[in-house]
């Protein structure tokens, strides 16, 4: 017993080291499968405020860009409302973009937007020319969400010309493009064509433009395409994003955690 | 130890991470840590296991910042484990040391190697552990390279001005 008393403390430090490290690796894992805790994240009140007073002081460096943007945006939605139609399960929350990162492989925005406004986990966002993310973490205040940006990030699209489904992923190089996986070899991929949003969860609404494709590749003996796809949204200069209150989806929701 | 200059080192140290280093976008790959200067400088006067919480608490403070909970918490603890020993290594007695880290008790020599060895340690765990994956090794290990000689010329330019 005593020699294991001294051998104890003749390792100790290797002991506090490796439980150290074990409880690091922990919250690691811990965050990629389901980041809950707000506080340990940008949707921390402290921290988010600090990149919000930043971004309001740069934030006058935009603004003549910013109002030509919000004016072309008047114009959009003013034709939108003129044919709208029993779209009314969906509504849109507008927020403003505190931080964001677009140069790493998992990239993160921070939004002003919390569960005092009625955020939830899961949701997704999008801004006037497409789609932006999913939110990720809630706090009071700010959320944090995902773009679609984001080596993690899997995104159900189709083609808007024939339906056709494909998967678009980000390969980490440049956040003006990402990649559109399982198009099959039997598909006659344009450049050019226009890709959407699929409607198959309930995250997003069907439509939404995601990107147009940039240039398709078939390598001979593969049996799926390497598509490039030019983003319809700008991370670079993403300032104002809304998030999508899908009445539907946490009935669907309920629904899928019923069948598990 | 004097605990007040530590932390408005590390106060200041984290303001410019946060405000200048992280908002840097020098082709994609350029991601300097500079805020380890504090961590690598901390005198050695503290048993190896607070020093080990240390650098836990600092890795923890800008994994929030990064939405990267664990990533920087590991490489930090990481790198106060090893710390003592890469010290022992480079300098003979270490008594010599007198408990202060600077270019003037370490020389020239000693001290790059250990700022380099240190930083890349460090640099290196940090975006293995971001990437959480063996797809994109080659842009970590240069995400690494670049980020480390940003980090390795703030960290030496820091001493060098320090005690010129």
């Amino acid at each position: 017993m005593q020699n294991l008393l001294k051998i104890l403390l003749r390792y100790s430090n290797f002991l506090v080291f490796v439980l150290l490290e074990v409880a690091a690796f922990l919250l690691i894992v811990y965050n990629h499968a389901a980041p809950r805790s707000s506080v340990l994240s940008t949707a921390n009140r402290m921290v988010a405020w600090q990149y919000e007073t930043v971004s309001e002081i740069t934030g006058y460096f935009h603004l003549r860009q910013q109002n030509d943007q919000l004016a072309m945006e008047n114009a959009a939605l003013r034709n939108q409302l003129a044919q709208a139609e029993g779209a009314e399960i969906i509504q849109y929350q507008s927020a403003k973009v505190v931080q964001m990162t677009t140069d790493r492989l998992h990239n993160y925005l921070t939004i002003n937007c919390g569960t005092d406004d009625g955020i939830q986990r899961g949701q997704g966002v999008r801004n006037e020319n497409g789609v932006v993310g999913v939110v990720r973490t809630v706090g009071t205040h700010y959320s944090v969400v995902m773009p679609i940006i984001n080596t993690m990030m899997n995104l159900s699209c189709r083609f808007l010309k024939n339906d056709y489904i494909g998967t678009l992923q980000w390969d980490g190089k440049d956040s003006r493009f990402a990649l559109l996986t399982d198009v099959a070899a039997h598909m006659v991929v344009n450049t050019g064509d226009t890709i959407v949003t699929s409607g198959l969860s309930p995250i997003f609404p069907e439509g939404i433009p995601v990107g147009i494709v940039e240039s398709s590749v078939l390598h001979e003996g593969d049996s799926y395409y390497t598509i490039h796809i030019r983003l319809s949204t700008n991370f670079k200069r993403l300032k104002y994003v809304e998030v999508i209150h899908n009445a539907d989806q946490i009935q669907i929701e309920e629904l899928l955690d019923g069948l598990d | 130890m004097d605990w007040t200059k530590q932390i408005i080192r590390y106060a200041v140290v984290m303001v410019l991470q946060v405000l200048l280093f992280d908002q840097l976008q020098l082709l994609g790959v350029c991601h300097p840590y500079i805020y380890i200067l504090c961590l690598m400088m901390m005198p050695i006067t503290l048993p190896h296991i607070s020093d080990m919480l240390i650098g836990a608490t600092a890795g923890l403070i800008m994994d929030i910042f990064c939405n990267s909970l664990g990533v920087h918490t590991s490489a930090c603890i990481l790198l106060m484990y090893v710390r003592p020993y890469i010290l022992s290594a480079l300098i003979n007695e270490t008594d010599r040391l007198n408990e202060q880290l600077s270019l003037h008790s370490l020389g020239m020599e000693a001290m790059t190697k250990y700022v380099v060895i240190l930083v890349l340690l460090h640099h290196l765990t940090v975006f293995m552990l971001a990437a959480w994956s063996w797809q994109h090794v080659g842009f970590v290990v240069l995400e690494t390279l670049v980020s480390s000689l940003l980090t390795i010329l703030v960290i030496l330019g820091y001493n060098i001005l320090k005690y010129r």
